[in-house]
Order: C-alpha cells, then sequence, then structure tokens
C-alpha cells in the first residue's frame, strides 16, 4: 500500500482536528444556525451577518459551553459578523493569506452542515477575484472553491494546508461550487468596525 | 506533519499555473464566455456548444490580451469546434508538456479540469471515474475512448482541457456530450477532428443509407456461424449505396471486412473518412443462409 497515501490522510485529519480546536457553532432560538471561527483567544468570533441575523445569538464553544453573544459589527454587504462572548483563554485560528491563493491549492472547510458537530470537506480554491458572471453575488470578491456547503456550514472557516484561515465560508453556489469572503477582507473589516465607535456599527435588529 | 499536504497543494497549483498557459477564453456566446485549448500554434479548440454565434468570436489571452478568433468549424457528434485566433509565442512553447497517453490512466487517478471564463485561470480538482474503449456518443459521434470524471463542471469551463498529474493533456471537457456526466473528447479523437476541421470545414464521414439494431441470434445459428449476435436491419435509404449494394430489410449484418459486428459502434469504425468511395464486404444473414455483399461507401451530407 501507499504511505504516501497515508501521510496525507493523516495531514488532512491533523489540519481538521487543530482547526476544530477554534471552531465555534452559532445558534438562535435554541437551534444551530451556523458556524464561527475563534478570532481571539478573549472571545472574538467571525462570523456570516446572515447567521445572526435572526436575532439573540448563542455561541456554542469547542469545551461544550453554550454561552450568549453579542454582536459587535455587523456589515451584510460583506456578509460579515463580529461577535463576543464571555470567555477567554479560547483558541484563537491561526489566520492566513487569502490574496495569494492559487487554483488548484487544497482547501479545507469546518463547519455544522446540518446541524453535524465539525464536520470537513475537502477540496481545491477554484479560483479568487471578483469576476463570477453567474453565481449569485458575482460582482463581489469570492474565493471560489470545488467543495459542497450546506446549511450550517455558513460564517465558518476556509483552512489551507497548513492550517490556516483563509476564508469565511458563506454561500453554497452550486452543488459543488461554494464561496467563501477572503480573508483579507474579513480583516479589513474588523479593522474598520472595531476600531470605530460601537454606535455606528450596531446591527438593525431582525424583525421577524 | 502537514509539510506533505502544502506539497501536494503547491504541486496541484503548479500544475494548473503551467497547463493554464494554454488555457484560453472564448466568447462566443452572449452571457457566458467558455474556455478553449490552444491546439497548435494559431489553432484554438472549443467546445461546439459553446459557440452560440459563427462570427464575432475572440479568444482572450493569459497575458490579459484578446485577439479575434475566426470559425473553421464544428462537429456537433463530438462537441468539437475548431477556431484560427493568433495566439503568442509562449503560448505554443508550453504545448511541449504534451499530450497524456491514456494507456496508463486509471480509474482513481487525479485529474485537473481548468477553465478561463474570465481573465484569472481557474481550475477543479477531481479523479478518473470511468475509463472504456471506442464510445459511440448520442449525438453520433465516436469518441476513441471513453473517459469520464467526477469532475464537476463550472459556468464557463466547457472547451476547457482535462490535465493529469504531469500537467500533460487529456482531452476537452464536455458536459454537452452525455446528461449528466462530464465526459472528455480524448487527444487522439480531438487530433482526428481537427485535421479534418482544418482540411474540409466539417467533417466527412462514410454514409451507407441503412439502420439497424443489435440482435441475438437464435441458437443453432449462433453454432453454425459461430457468432452469437449481429446487426439487424431495420431500414434501407432509397437510393442509398446499402440498398445499391443489394442490402434488405430484414438481413442480419454478420461481419464488415471480416470482423463480427455486434453493436452500432462495431459498423461505425468501418465508416471513417479513409472508406469514403471505397468498397465494404459485408457477410449477411438472409432467410437462413449466410451470403456476401459488396457497399461501395458514400459521404454523409
Amino acid at each position: 500500500m501507499s504511505t504516501l497515501l497515508q501521510e496525507l490522510n493523516e495531514a488532512v485529519a491533523e489540519v481538521a482536528e487543530r482547526g476544530r480546536r477554534s471552531l465555534v457553532e452559532v445558534r438562535s432560538r435554541g437551534r444551530g444556525v451556523g458556524t464561527g471561527a475563534v478570532w481571539h483567544a478573549d472571545g472574538l468570533i467571525v462570523t456570516n451577518a446572515h447567521v445572526v441575523s435572526r436575532g439573540d445569538p448563542r455561541v456554542g464553544l469547542p469545551d461544550g459551553r453554550v454561552l450568549p453573544a453579542k454582536v459587535l459589527a455587523w456589515d451584510p454587504r460583506l456578509d460579515l459578523a463580529a461577535l463576543t462572548v464571555e470567555a477567554t483563554g479560547l483558541t484563537a485560528m491561526p489566520l492566513g493569506a487569502s490574496r495569494s491563493l492559487r487554483p488548484g491549492q487544497w482547501v479545507l472547510a469546518l463547519g455544522h452542515p446540518w446541524g453535524v458537530a465539525g464536520a470537513a470537506t475537502a477540496g481545491v480554491v477554484i479560483g479568487t477575484g471578483k469576476e463570477w458572471p453567474d453565481a449569485p453575488y458575482g460582482g463581489r470578491e469570492w474565493v471560489a472553491v470545488n467543495l459542497p456547503l450546506r446549511p450550517g456550514n455558513s460564517g465558518g472557516p476556509l483552512l489551507d494546508a497548513e492550517g490556516r484561515l483563509v476564508g469565511i465560508t458563506t454561500i453554497m453556489a452550486g452543488p459543488r461550487l461554494g464561496l467563501a469572503v477572503p480573508v483579507h477582507l474579513a480583516k479589513a473589516f474588523l479593522r474598520r468596525t472595531l476600531l470605530s465607535p460601537p454606535a455606528a456599527t450596531q446591527p438593525k435588529t431582525a424583525i421577524l | 506533519m502537514t509539510e506533505i499536504l502544502s506539497q501536494y497543494s503547491n504541486a496541484l497549483a503548479e500544475i494548473v499555473e503551467a497547463a493554464g498557459q494554454t488555457v484560453v477564453r472564448v466568447e462566443g456566446r452572449r452571457r457566458l464566455p467558455a474556455s478553449g485549448i490552444v491546439w497548435a500554434d494559431g489553432i484554438v479548440v472549443t467546445s461546439h456548444h459553446a459557440l452560440e454565434r459563427d462570427e464575432d468570436l475572440r479568444v482572450g489571452l493569459p497575458d490579459g490580451h484578446a485577439v479575434t478568433a475566426t470559425l473553421v468549424g464544428r462537429d456537433p457528434t463530438t462537441d468539437v469546434a475548431v477556431l484560427r485566433a493568433e495566439t503568442p509565442e509562449f503560448i505554443t512553447t508550453s504545448l511541449l508538456a504534451g499530450l497524456a497517453s491514456l494507456d496508463s490512466l486509471r480509474v482513481g487517478h487525479l485529474v485537473l479540469a481548468l477553465g478561463r471564463p474570465g481573465q484569472a485561470v481557474q481550475a477543479t480538482l477531481g479523479i478518473v471515474k470511468a475509463l472504456g474503449d471506442a464510445w459511440h456518443a448520442p449525438a453520433g459521434g465516436r469518441l476513441d475512448r471513453y473517459l469520464e470524471t467526477d469532475i464537476a463542471m463550472y459556468p464557463g469551463f466547457s472547451g476547457g482541457p482535462l490535465v493529469d498529474v504531469e500537467g500533460r493533456l487529456l482531452g476537452l471537457n464536455t458536459s454537452a456530450l452525455l446528461r449528466g456526466a462530464t465526459i472528455t473528447v480524448p487527444p487522439a479523437t480531438l487530433r482526428q477532428r481537427v485535421e479534418q476541421l482544418l482540411a474540409h470545414g466539417r467533417i466527412r464521414q462514410g454514409y451507407l443509407g441503412v439502420g439497424v439494431q443489435p440482435a441475438r441470434l437464435p441458437a443453432a445459428l449462433e453454432q453454425r456461424l459461430g457468432q452469437d449476435a449481429g446487426l439487424l436491419v431495420s431500414s434501407v435509404e432509397p437510393g442509398s449505396p446499402a440498398e445499391r449494394g443489394g442490402l434488405v430489410l430484414g438481413d442480419t449484418l454478420l461481419t464488415v471486412e471480416g470482423q463480427p459486428v455486434r453493436h452500432l459502434d462495431d459498423l461505425m469504425a468501418f465508416l471513417g473518412i479513409e472508406r469514403i468511395g471505397h468498397p465494404l464486404s459485408l457477410r449477411v444473414l438472409r432467410g437462413g443462409q449466410a451470403q456476401e455483399i459488396r457497399i461501395i461507401v458514400g459521404e454523409r451530407s
């Protein structure tokens, strides 16, 4: 048999395992609605804006605790949200570089598709940029990946071969076409919103 | 530990970058461009179905330039079209990666599909799903090998190449030849189609004027003839080469040029361009007796 394949298998499993230590579930009104990534050990979580639009978000941590979350910043255009929970000592996800991503590069998405905790799916980068004429929100900048995203994956991390965060998986654009917000846009979002007065960035409460 | 994963990841990206030099954007329909492969200096192959018009065609090069292209010809039966466009020198040298031989390809092998629906090259990864011998597409064309992958064809990927882990061309990807499947037209078939289209502007094919269907032979005849099945003639076109050769309804074709024919594919193999105007000897079963028939192959118009 092949030790190469065995090594590859172990390497993939390790990226998934390490990634899960920084993976959270976003819940709303008693149900899991998406995924998030720990951005900072002191409780800063990044996820999709559409995941927290229902209100009353709670976050399920890797250690099992489920804590109420406060939305610090919200950008529906980018579809990103920053949450905070009262927890410290969390494992932050190492950040990667999305601008240098190349088509063909291996990536792994972690999330809670259909409620399955910490599920992983692997694929490759199809391409990056703003030209997606046939995709929803095609004029926005995305990392397109050839893996099947499902409801519950939203807001979850897209990792590279070194286990670093390169995107936030956001849209299922086809049965095997996922779109992720590049991490460089997430970094810019946080810089922009968290360094300005909180009042300017409160989201409108969703009226249900 | 994850070194090997990074190596794997980078290796894939390297293949895409290198092979991507031969992938162009083909603008031949209103909404969404398709992809094309630089086959030779100034020659681009693409998908017939992705060209919705015959004029006003443009090809987008890897370096960002776009050039006008002219249609050389189409073959709907294999979903192949050939364009002439001014391709720069550097692309042609990239072609040295060459054509893959499908002989060493196996089910399960990793493959990459490339496309260039916009400016930058795009890629997706899959495996060889199924491999077979010569295959007769529902559209009518004959591919020298059956190559199906589990690749998801994304918008604009039609007409793009399938490459192996060495970056060699395995063929042209299309989702239009078989519903729900990604089929790759192999290099040998591509070469044959390109040559014909360049020479004649269309695919010339032999024609007999006969409708056939596979039929099992009765056990007694099977014993006597040493063959278990043949092709039952269900229609003969009036005025056709088949009619002139004396073929009638109810005949069962047993062999062509000494080769047993049991499937349409077997007969199609004798209708290539090189057979046009030449005699074909057939052994047919008629009224329980085998007899020899000679048909001069005509040309499909």
